[in-house]
């Protein structure tokens, strides 16, 4: 099958159409809430959290004994909450720090998971295959009714996040502020907290645990480039978040052997790299741009003012030189030259050059006050 | 005990050393993210790797496993210097790119044969003892045995040739490079060193403990002492306490033995977690509840000092003035009259000659809010400090 195919199947074909709109529906969700995570320097926290989701989901199976994906994902929020609070309170009541705290309830939890797993593995119960799924993910195993609580847990997210957007805004960018207004900031970070934790539980069956974090996070990086305003870029990460999952279905369909979450990945990576590239204010290439022409206009202002000592010592400023005097200097080449002749500050005569009287006096006040034509 | 069940400790033992020592060092340089990051990115490097040798044991595998860490932390931080994103998100970009790169590799190309996703993360310690290491067609032991203790070997050399540099260029930079030890060469040994022992142990054990094995062990020690070499000790002491204790607890379960390390290290921390002498949470709960209690002893000073009318300065009062609940008040008188800053009489209080001094001194501290003046009044009041 190749993209063609994939997109003229995709709205006939059931699975097709699921998988597409489960991982769409997926990355606008995790986009959405990682513009906050990113924002709140809480950016591997969605790392620790889908891992510590797995005992969860161990403990789950244990107490039910059966593989409803529904209970599953409430024992993998519950576990992952715990993780979360722990995180939390290892960071306040002791002196780790926060990527100790992280790395350490990621990795304790996820081999506690582990152990529980291979206990389970030798039970009697024929029913425990496919538990480790979670830990790569498979999104071929979506099915109607989990898109639905994707769009339903999406929904309610939405309209959290209108209701109660103030209250993110202010306390995102100034926290202690918050406090002072009155607000409920505790209450306000758990809620945060909780959908972020959501968002990455509802995730772990699609892309699986390791590659949750980056559907959290890339969308948002991505989005951060291109704004400076948290309802853009929120808006932003979560189209590149729903693009993201698209895109990557798509590939991962039209060929053989390609797993979907570490495509969607993948492509979510690519957004990042363009953005961070091409971004208008903040990407690399227009920053290098803006560099090199910086350091164009000091060379020229070099030229001329080195231009402008020479002529300090005659009495008509306009004396001729010879060109020949600017050899040994750094800031002289021929294209600078004639750019000055073309903004009209320096007059070529053959071989000599000499200073007009704009030329004279922009040079004199170079240093002392910001000539606008330059600018 | 079978040998086998001898060989596999002594390998799981081996493998904690060699991770608590860089552990310490990247819990203490708060990279401990890291760690994590390089477990997981390795991935590409030993598929690479296995393309060019088709041999899983080949040492270009851990060669080029640990040159994909090392450009790991090399991207981390090109993208962090570009100033567009933070530490934590560079981490959380670079490494699930590379990893997904692995897996993808792996799904396309090498479907047929030993070499998944599982294997890689998740290791089993059980089947150790049967990969063998055999010189001239004698057995000298499990290869994993002899990998990760060469790695250990030169992990201990290098940290006692260097020990003073990376504690230096740990706790001070500034000074570090003054002194002359360039941060940047420590920096990459460092990790150098992480990235060969996470891929040096994620055979035997798996990626997910390696990282445990590193963060864990490390960040119990801190709560316990901040000297580094105590710290690097207990690190070590803990590694090795888990590694032989969560053995025997995935041999009673019937369980993953990289699970069970994991479980007993994550309980250990627990019990320091919760029960260390000056860092644990419940220390830290009774240090807080007596500091309160102090403030509270401060403020109702203070009452007494600006109030003389009897009926200001009645028990009953207290309750109501002050708004505390009964149980407070009763504490806070008790703690005075112990200390003999207040006395009683007819159920109202009065502050003592040493109360009223105390007191005053507690104004002048407030209102200058000079340190020197409050080390003066925790020498000649504060016996309750403990």
């Amino acid at each position: 099958m190749n993209l063609q195919e994939y997109f003229s199947l995709v709205f006939s074909d059931y699975t097709l159409r699921t998988i597409t709109l489960g991982t769409a529906i997926l990355g606008a969700v995790t986009g959405m809430l990682g513009s906050f995570a990113v924002l709140r320097k809480q950016s591997l926290l969605g790392d620790a959290i889908s891992h510590a989701a797995l005992p969860g989901i161990a403990i789950a199976f244990l107490i039910t004994g059966a593989k409803d994906s529904n209970t599953l994902l409430i024992g993998a929020l519950i576990s992952g909450l715990i993780g979360t609070f722990w995180i939390r309170g290892i960071v306040t009541k002791t002196h780790l720090k926060s990527d100790t705290a992280l790395g350490l309830v990621l990795s304790l939890f996820f081999g506690f998971g582990m152990l529980l797993l291979t206990f389970i593995q030798k039970q009697p119960n024929a029913n425990q295959a496919g538990l480790d799924k979670y830990l790569f993910g498979q999104a071929a195993t979506l099915v109607e009714s989990d898109v639905w609580l994707m769009a339903i847990v999406t929904g309610i997210c939405l309209l959290i996040m209108l209701t109660f957007w103030k209250e993110f805004k202010i306390l995102l960018f100034d926290a202690d502020y918050t406090k002072t207004l009155g607000f409920n900031t505790k209450f306000i970070d758990i809620l945060i907290t909780s959908f972020i934790v959501l968002a990455i539980v509802l995730g772990l069956q699609t892309v699986g645990v390791v590659l949750m974090s980056a559907m959290l996070l890339a969308p948002a990086a991505a989005a951060r480039q291109w704004t400076n305003s948290l309802s853009v870029m929120v808006l932003l990460a979560a189209i590149f978040g729903a693009f993201s999952g698209v895109f990557g279905t798509a590939i991962s369909a039209s060929q053989n052997n390609l797993s979907t979450g570490p495509v969607i990945v993948l492509v979510a990576a690519v957004f990042v790299v363009i953005s961070f590239l091409f971004s208008p204010s903040r990407g690399l290439l227009f920053k290098r741009i803006r560099f090199i022409k910086n350091r164009r206009d000091l060379e020229l202002h070099k030229t001329l003012t080195f231009m402008h000592h020479i002529a300090e010592t005659h009495e008509d400023i306009s004396h001729p030189h010879a060109i020949k005097l600017l050899n040994n200097f750094q800031g002289y080449t021929r294209t600078t030259l004639q750019k000055l002749v073309d903004k009209d500050y320096v007059e070529l005569h053959g071989n000599m050059w000499s200073l007009t009287k704009t030329g004279f006096e922009t040079a004199a006040n170079l240093y002392t006050k910001q000539s606008t034509e330059d600018e | 005990m079978s040998s086998a069940q001898i060989e596999i400790q002594l390998i799981a033992c081996v493998v904690a050393v060699a991770c608590a020592i860089p552990g310490t060092f990247l819990v203490l340089r708060k990279m401990a993210m890291i760690s994590d990051a390089i477990s997981h990115s390795i991935l590409p490097g030993i598929v690479v790797g296995f393309f060019i040798t088709q041999d899983l044991n080949s040492p270009l595998l851990i060669l080029l496993a640990a040159f994909t860490g090392i450009i790991t932390v090399v991207l981390v931080e090109y993208i962090q210097k570009t100033g567009l994103v933070k530490e934590d998100t560079a981490i959380g970009l670079v490494f699930p790119a590379l990893f997904s790169i692995g897996v993808i590799l792996i799904a396309k190309n090498a479907n047929d044969v030993h070499l998944d996703v599982d294997a890689v993360l998740l290791g089993e310690l059980a089947f150790a003892p049967f990969d063998r290491l055999l010189i001239a067609g004698t057995d000298v032991g499990p290869k994993s045995l002899w990998v990760v203790g060469t790695i250990l070997l030169i992990t201990i050399t290098l940290l006692v040739l260097f020990f003073k540099e990376l504690k230096v260029s740990t706790f001070d930079k500034g000074l570090a490079a003054s002194l002359g030890f360039s941060p940047a060469i420590i920096h990459y040994g460092l990790m150098s060193v992480s990235s060969v022992t996470t891929v040096g142990a994620f055979d035997a054990v798996g990626a997910i403990l390696v990282v445990a094995l590193m963060i864990a062990p490390a960040a119990t020690a801190y709560l316990l002492t901040t000297d580094l070499k105590k710290m690097l000790a207990l690190a070590i002491g803990f590694g090795i306490f888990s590694a032989i204790f969560g053995y025997w607890v995935a041999h009673w379960l019937d369980a993953s033995i990289a699970g069970s390390i994991t479980t007993v290290l994550g309980l250990v921390f627990l019990l320091v977690y919760l029960f260390a002498p000056s860092k644990g949470i419940i220390a830290v709960m009774y240090r807080e509840k007596q500091q309160r209690t102090e403030v509270s002893l401060l403020t109702f000073l203070l009452h007494l000092k600006n109030h003389d009318e009897i009926e200001e300065r009645h028990v009953n009062h207290l309750n109501e003035h002050i708004n505390w609940q009964k149980v407070r008040a009763k504490t806070v008188l008790d703690l005075a009259q112990k200390n003999n800053l207040i006395h009683i009489e007819n159920k109202v209080v009065s502050l003592t000659k040493k109360g009223d001094k105390f007191t005053s001194k507690a104004i002048n501290y407030i209102i200058t809010n000079e340190d020197t003046q409050i080390e003066d009044m925790k020498d000649d009041f504060f016996l309750f400090r403990g």
